[in-house]
Parts: structure tokens; sequence; C-alpha cells
């Protein structure tokens, strides 16, 4: 129980991090330092993006798999570390 | 085909080809061939005797062809003229040969179309109806116990990807100045719409307010006059355009709404598409449903002991406390009342809660002028809400003096003005004056503490909620300004509107002392009284100036995306704060 939530810390206060969340299997978030409506809504989109990711990995290879997914757009980067059980959202804002 | 239409069609090539037709006879078995080449008589040749046939035609042939021959050269020795008797070139009759005409006639005919006739009807049907309902909030589950060991496995084994990657993302220069267009840039500001309703325009009418609706399609104005001292009996109209549709005339609305006396503001519903509020000269609110067209009016106060006794200078939409779907209408009159409406039952609009300004109890943060004796109402001309906190609000006076208000306040005014809710002081600061009257103020959609105001001074203030003094003050004309908003996608531009008949856009990062661009709206410099931008298609503006004219106009795209650092350089402008 310590550990989970001072590994989710140690991310969280990392360089530039602007929110940290951990998505279930079914898209639903289970743990989130950002407000309840931005969490759901990134946690619903993110979740089919790497269903997708996933499934154009393994379609290209069969024998690949996704490893990362990371997204950079204007204002920032979000990065996902996916699993069989969850999904790792980071936010970083990378401007030096 | 008979042998007789044969003879007559091939008579005439026999005498200029009488050797191969000789030789083809001779040669040749085929039936169809050598009657074809042969002599006219010898039309179809049979099965009895066929090579008898052939020579006899031959001979036939020849004869008539050395014949043909001989007076061929006739004409070319004009010394030999001389009569000469022809032989009679003979070709023996061959029809009694002629046995068993093989004719065949063959006929086609298209085959009869079959068809067929068969219906179709319904048998039964369903209605069905959709219906958007307002979302509901999909919460966050909370912690579980039974999860954790799984969970913490699982963090255990991405931490140290992620916290690689964070570094790396730190430290990486790989995107610097990579820039993606995703849309066509357009390089300048265009006018896309020039839209007037000529029987306003007819009366001298000036365009007091516009406002979008909440799907970014209609533009709606109203007209009133602005200049107008007295009690005005003048009609006016509130006519709204539909932008998106094909069959858009500038000079016809797609509704108009007849108003017994001139429309001051305008502000669309912010969820119903159709539905328009409006304060009138006569201190009145009326709100309209433009989907109705035969009856637009919803609710109206009427012209009770609470209604305003001055102009409504500006009306706003407010979501309810505790049912934020549904909304209430706000109006802020130079009678010094701001007023909260609720439409209830058939077509009223009922007085929720109230404020009144009065000079005694304005916070006494800023030397203003010496009150007179007595109270003395304060008019309010301009009211905006914060983004940021739903119960702030700042009011512009007729003082000059921007007023940061809440709704919250419970303090009781001191005045005399009847009211059927008692009516509470809500200003909690006052900002240092402008020259003049505060005509417009507008609330930093990106920022919580920053807000603007205009007046007739001339000069834009830009104030922070956190002292009196205004951070920067641009001077923008030497006649008044009407009007002031912030963009809602660029944090640090904003657009005012001034009495040379200008709208001016201004782009705090690029420069803080002249306007980024300057859009001529009216050629004869008479004044722009209002501008809204369209928070749907970020790049429309539209204003409303004093020839009854409402312009949109297309901004250019570097108004309308944000760059990377906008947010960051509005946060140091707004900590400029002298301490």
């Amino acid at each position: 129980m310590a550990e989970v939530e001072e590994t989710l810390k140690r991310i969280q206060s990392h360089k530039g991090v602007i929110g940290t969340m951990v998505v279930n299997a079914e898209g639903i978030p289970i743990r989130t330092t950002l407000d309840n409506s931005t969490t759901v809504q990134y946690a619903g989109l993110l979740h089919q993006l790497t269903m997708k990711a996933k499934s154009t990995v393994r379609d290209i290879d069969p024998q690949n798999d996704l490893t990362f997914l990371r997204i950079r757009s204007k204002k920032h980067e979000i990065m996902v570390a996916p699993d069989k059980e969850y999904l790792l959202i980071v936010i970083q804002n990378p401007c030096e | 085909m008979s042998w007789r239409s044969l003879t007559n069609s091939k008579t005439a090539p026999i005498a200029s080809r009488p050797q191969s037709s000789a030789l083809e006879a001779q040669g040749r078995r085929s039936r169809w061939s050598a009657t074809a080449r042969e002599g006219g008589a010898v039309a179809m040749a049979t099965r009895a005797r066929p090579w008898q046939l052939c020579s006899a035609g031959s001979a036939g042939a020849v004869a008539l062809a050395t014949s043909g021959a001989a007076s061929a050269e006739g004409p070319g020795r004009p010394g030999q003229l001389q009569d000469e008797t022809l032989g009679v070139a003979s070709v023996p009759s061959q029809w009694r040969g002629v046995q068993g005409i093989r004719g065949k006639t063959k006929g086609c005919q298209t085959a009869s179309i079959a068809t067929a006739e068969a219906c179709a009807q319904t048998q039964k049907h369903a209605d069905a109806e959709v219906q958007t309902e307002a979302p509901v909030p999909a919460g966050v589950l909370p912690a579980s116990q039974h999860d954790s060991p799984r969970l913490a496995a699982f963090l255990r084994r991405v931490e140290a990807i992620v916290i690689r990657e964070l570094n790396k993302n730190w430290q990486s220069h790989a995107f610097d100045g990579f820039e993606v267009n995703w849309t066509e840039q357009q390089q300048t500001v265009t006018c896309l719409h020039t839209l007037g309703y000529p029987p306003a325009q007819g009366q001298g009418l000036h365009v007091t307010g516009v406002s979008w609706n909440t799907t970014g399609s209609v533009v709606a104005c109203a007209y009133g006059r602005l200049d107008d001292g007295d009690w005005s009996t003048l009609r006016s109209f509130v006519c709204a355009w539909n932008l998106d549709r094909r069959s858009l005339n500038p000079r016809q609305p797609s509704v108009v709404v007849e108003v017994p006396s001139a429309v001051m503001s305008l502000a669309f519903h912010p969820t119903q598409p159709s539905h328009i509020a409006g304060g009138l000269y006569s201190g009145e609110v009326l709100v309209w449903d433009l989907s109705r067209p035969e009856d637009p009016l919803l609710w109206r106060t009427g012209l009770t002991d609470d209604t305003h006794t001055d102009p409504v200078y500006q009306v706003v939409w407010l979501p309810e406390r505790r049912h934020s779907h549904r909304f209430q209408v706000l109006s802020v009159a130079t009678d010094g009342k701001v007023l909260l409406w609720q439409g209830v039952g058939a077509g009223q609009l009922q007085l929720t809660r109230g404020f009144a300004l009065v000079m005694q109890q304005l916070p006494r943060n800023t030397k203003l002028r010496k009150p007179h004796r007595g109270e003395t109402e304060v008019g309010a001309t301009a009211v905006a809400f914060s983004s940021f906190d739903p119960s702030l609000f700042v009011l512009g006076t007729e003082g000059g003096f921007p007023l940061k208000c809440s709704l919250a306040a419970e303090e009781a005014a001191l005045t005399r003005m009847p009211a059927s809710v008692p009516l509470r002081a809500p200003a909690q600061f006052t900002f240092s004056p402008h020259g003049g009257p505060v005509y417009s103020v507008s609330c930093s959609p990106f920022h919580r503490n920053l807000f603007l105001s205009a007046g007739t001074d001339g000069h834009v203030h830009l104030y922070s909620m956190l002292q009196a003094q205004p951070l920067t003050s641009l001077q923008l004309s030497h006649k008044y300004l009407f009007a002031v908003r912030w963009s809602p996608v660029r944090p640090l531009v904003f657009a005012a509107a001034s009495g040379e008949g200008d709208v001016q856009l201004f782009d705090l990062q690029k420069s803080s002392q002249k306007p980024t661009v300057l859009i001529k709206q009216t050629q004869d410099e008479s004044p722009v009284y209002c501008l809204e931008f369209n928070c749907q298609q970020t790049q429309l503006l539209a204003a409303g100036d004093a020839k009854g004219t409402v312009k949109v106009w297309q901004l250019s795209t570097e108004f309308t995306e944000q760059g990377p650092r906008e947010t960051e350089d509005l946060d140091q402008l707004a900590a400029e704060v002298a301490i």
C-alpha cells in the first residue's frame, strides 16, 4: 500500500511532471493526481489509443509487442507504460 | 436476297475486270463467291452442273469483254471513225437450269422482355427518438485493498522505464524548433460577412450588442441607440443570422424580433442554441426563443418594483448554484442594481437575488471622489465573471473604477430601493479608476487574477485582482473605447473596439505598446460599439458599429493557434504585481 503511494509520489515529483494516473484493464482510473473530469477523459482516450497501438504492433509482426507509448504535443508529452492489467500514464511538460 | 437484285447491282464492274473474273470462275467452286464475280445473268450457281455454268458464263463474259474492249478503242483514233456493228453478245439464260433457288429467310426478333410487377409496403414501423443528455460525470475508482499487491508489482515493473523516459525527455533537444502546421495558414485578417438589417439601418439605429450562440453558427445583434440621453420610445430589433446556412442573405436575417424599446445588450444561452436574453433601455430584461418565429418571447421581467429603473447595459447567463445545467440571468444597470432573475411559470422572470451598489458601502482601499450627501447609487455599466471562481465577478462603473464583487456577499445594502428580496452590497475591493466611465470589462479565461477594463478615456487597463493599481495601461484611442474582450484561445491576445471606427487586436507577446492588427470597420470613423469572439470557431470575430452593420472578421492563424509558452508568459505578466 505504502509502496504504491511512494512510487507514484516519486514519479509525480520528477522534473516537469504535470500529472500521473494508473488505469486498469477496462479503462477505469484507479489512482490519479489530477481532477476527476480530466482523469476520466485521459483514461478513456488513452486506453483506446494504447489498445490500437498494441494491435498495430502485433499486426505488423506477431512476435513483437508494445512496450511504451509516447505522444508529443505542442504543450506537453504524454507517456503510457502498458501492461496486461494496468496502464501508467504520465503527463510531462518538457519545456526547458 | 433475290438473284434479280444481284444482277442489277453487279453489271457495272464486269467490263473493268475481265481477266480476273475468268480466272476466278475456274478456280473456285464455292457457290457464292463465283456468282458474285461473274456475269450479270449468272446470279446464283446451283448444285447441278456448276462448272458447266461457269464455263458458259465465262465465255459469255469474255465475249462481252472483248466487244467492250474494241469499242473502248474507238474514241482514241479519230481518223478511223466508222460505223461498226457489233456482234450480239448473248448471254444464255440460266433460268431453267436454276433449280431450287435456295433462299433462306432469316429474321430476328428480340425476345419479349419479361416484366413482372411487384410492390413493397412497410407493414410495421417503429418510432425512435434520440436525445442527447447532459453527460453523467464518471468517477475515479476508490483505492481498493485487494488490488494492492498486483498494483505494487506492476509499478515496480514499469517505474524504471518511466523514470528513464522522463529523464531523457527533460534533456532532449529532439523537438527544438519543430512545429507542425495542421491547418491551412491564413496570413491576413479578412472580412467574411457584412450583415445588416435595412429597416433598422434606415431608422439610423446602431448595433448595441452582438452575441454568438453556443454552437458558434448563429450571430445575433441588437439594435438601439447609444447616444440617447432621454427616455426613448424607439422601436428596435433583434436580428439573428445563421452563418452556416448556404442561403445566407446578409441583408435578410434568418430571425427578426421586434422589440418595443431599444435593446442595449444581448447574451445567448450557454447550452440552448436558440435562447437569448436581452436588456432593454426601459430597464426590462427579456428572454426570447429564436426557434419559434411566431411568438419568440419566453420570459420577461415586466415593469414591477423589482425591475431596473435605468437602461440595462449588460446581461449574463449564470449557472444555478445547485443545478448547474439550469441557468439564470444576471442584469446590470446604471441604477446601481445587479439583479439575478429566474424564469418561472407563465413567462415571468422572477427576482431571486439582488445586489445594490451604494457609494458609502464601497471599500475604501482606493481614494475616490468624496460622495455626496445621502446615499448615492453607483451606476454599473459592465460585468464580467471569472472563469475560475464562479461567484467572483468584476463590475465596471460609471465612476470609472472597477469593483471586485462576490455573489456570496451577505452584507445588506443601505438603499431605499424597493425590492422583493433583500439587496446586498457585493463590493469587496475597489480598483483605481479610469479617467471616465468604464464601458467594458473582461476576465481572462487563462489566468484567475487578470482582467481588462476599457473606458471613455481611451485607455485599456490590465488589472490583477490582487492590487488596486493596474499592471499596465495602454492608450488605444483618442476617443471612447466601447468594448474589450480577451481571446478565448490565445492567452495574451485581446481585442478592443474604439470610437474611431476600428477594432484593435493586441498581442502582448509581440508588442505591448501598439496593436498588432488594426481592422478598419467603418469608413467614416463612426464608432464600433461591440465585439465578441466566437468560442467554437475561434478564428471568427463579430463587431457591430454605429452604421448598423455587423461585420464578421476571420482572423489570421497567428491569432487562433496557441504557441507553446503563452500560459507561462501570462503568468509572468501577472506576477509583476508590485508588492
